[in-house]
Formats: structure tokens, sequence, C-alpha cells
């Protein structure tokens, strides 16, 4: 009886620690890899807010979510906002947009007129940026009013 | 014996056709208005010789996937050199003119002899296979000087 009740405790514990290595294991960047924004180009000015912004990932490939292959993540497009803590899922709204189904080029509408941010944040195929995470520089682009 | 023999050879051929049937049927399915070009170069850009240059490749209303990963609306880009398209129904040769990005790759660096050199984009699916309908940019040619 004891020794079923150590046993227990002892694979409670080990399948605690597995859970917690889990939680812990981001990712791994693929080496070398550089998120950035093909298009446009910091400072731009976009009349009528419409544009595709071009992702553009060096170094490393694009999978979409749930695909789970090395050297591989999906693309984020940051608007207006920060970045969001790198260890767990980016959230999804109209700030932070994802590119789940492996696209490389966003379509943008509806940018009010004035300045705006944009940024790409790589994801792994849970959401979760890589470890280091992988991040283009942060742009501002303006919309002149219409 | 003879009609058991018979009838193995019809099932047989049964089997080819469908199986023939399938494959055909089998292509994967792009979405309609999927569009692949050739970021960069440009269609008639000069560039200098014993220079690498990058090609991004740009794909519209369709996503990238690595090869083996069968995602709906997604395939890997193939970067032809030098070459007309392939057969449309059957997995893209793998040679010196037929680059795989099977690793979902959406750009990558190439060196050219001097001389007049076409570039062209085709996707494949998570088999290599083209989609149907194939999804393939413009033939651009670039000048090595």
């Amino acid at each position: 009886m004891l020794i079923r009740t150590v046993a227990i405790v002892a694979l409670l514990a080990v399948s605690g620690v597995v859970a917690f290595a889990a939680d812990a294991q981001r990712t791994p960047a693929p080496k070398d890899a550089k998120v950035y924004i093909i298009w446009p180009p910091d400072g731009a000015v976009i009349r009528g807010g419409k544009l595709w912004v071009r992702m553009g990932l060096r170094n490393a490939g694009v999978a979409p979510k749930g695909v789970c292959l090395p050297n591989t993540g999906h693309h984020h497009l940051l608007i207006d906002t920060d970045l969001p803590p790198f260890d767990q899922e980016i959230p999804s709204d109209r700030q932070h947009l994802h590119f789940g189904g492996g696209q490389t080029e966003a379509r943008l509408e509806d940018l009010p007129p004035g300045k705006h941010t944009l940024q790409l944040l790589l994801a792994d195929c849970n959401h979760v940026p890589h470890d280091p995470p992988l991040y283009s520089e942060k742009i501002t682009i303006t919309v002149p009013p219409y | 014996m003879k009609s058991m023999m018979k009838n193995m050879t019809l099932c047989l051929l049964g089997a080819v056709l469908i199986s023939g049937v399938a494959m055909a049927a089998d292509r994967t399915p792009a979405p309609a208005n999927a569009y692949l070009y050739v970021g960069w170069p440009n269609d008639g850009e000069v560039l200098p010789a014993n220079r690498p240059f990058r090609v991004w490749f740009g794909l519209r209303n369709m996503g990238v996937a690595p090869k083996g990963a069968n995602v709906p609306n997604t395939g890997h880009h193939h970067l032809l050199i030098d070459t007309d398209l392939p057969p449309l129904d059957q997995e893209i040769p793998s040679d010196r003119n037929h680059i795989h990005f099977g690793a979902g790759q959406t750009e990558t660096t190439i060196e050219l002899p001097p001389g007049t050199h076409t570039l062209q984009l085709l996707m494949g699916d998570y088999n290599h296979v083209p989609h149907d309908p194939p999804v393939y940019s413009k033939k651009i040619t670039v000048y090595v000087r």
C-alpha cells in the first residue's frame, strides 16, 4: 500500500516536472532568422489607408498554425501596439492580426487617417513567440486625411 | 479458371482505372484568386555579375506551408530558372532549374552566370504537385552583367 502511494506520488511529481518543462519550453528560434517588413518602408504615406503589407522572413520558413516543424513559424502583424509578453500566446484582436494560414502578405483596408505603427512578430505552431523572439523593427506609416 | 482470370483482369483494370482517375482528380485545389509573383528582382532588372542577389516570393490570397503539411489553401514555392513550366499534373522536378523551397521559405539568394536568365515561380502542394488551377507567376527576364 505504502509502496503504491509512493509510486503514485513519484509519478505525479514526474508528470508535474514534465508539465512544467513543457510550459517553459518555448520553440527555439531558427538560427540567423530575421523577420522584417518588406513593404511599406518606414515613414511611408499611404493614401486611402488601404495597403498590402509584405511580410519578410529570412533563414526560416513559414508554416501554418498547428504545423509544428523546426525552423518555421507564422506571421503576426501588430498594429498600433507594443510587443506582447513573449511567454504566452499572442493575443488575437484588431491590433494583433494572426496569419495562421501561412500568409506572407496582409491586406489592410480600414486604417483611419493619422500615424500608425506596424511590427511583425513570428510565433510557433501554438502562437507563442520563439526563444529568442523573432520580431521586426517597428515602423510608422501615415494615412493622410481622406 | 478462364472466367476467373477474366474477372481478375477486369478487376485489375478497374482498379487501375479508378486509381488513375483518383490520381488525376487528386490535385490540390487552389483559391481562384491566388496571386503569385516575383517580388524582386523586377522584370528586366540588370544585376551585377559574381554577386548573389535576393529573390523574394510574393503570394496573395494563399498561404505557405512546408512540404508534407497538408493544409487547405497552402503550398510551397518553387523557383524555375531558365526553363518553362513543367507538366502541371505531376511532381515538379528537383534540379538546378527547379529549386524547391519545401521548408516554407519565402525568399532566397541565388547567383547566376553572366547572360540573360528567366525566373518564374510555381506553387506546389505538400506533395510537390502543382495545384488545380495551377498557381504560377509571370516569367521574368533578368540580365546579369
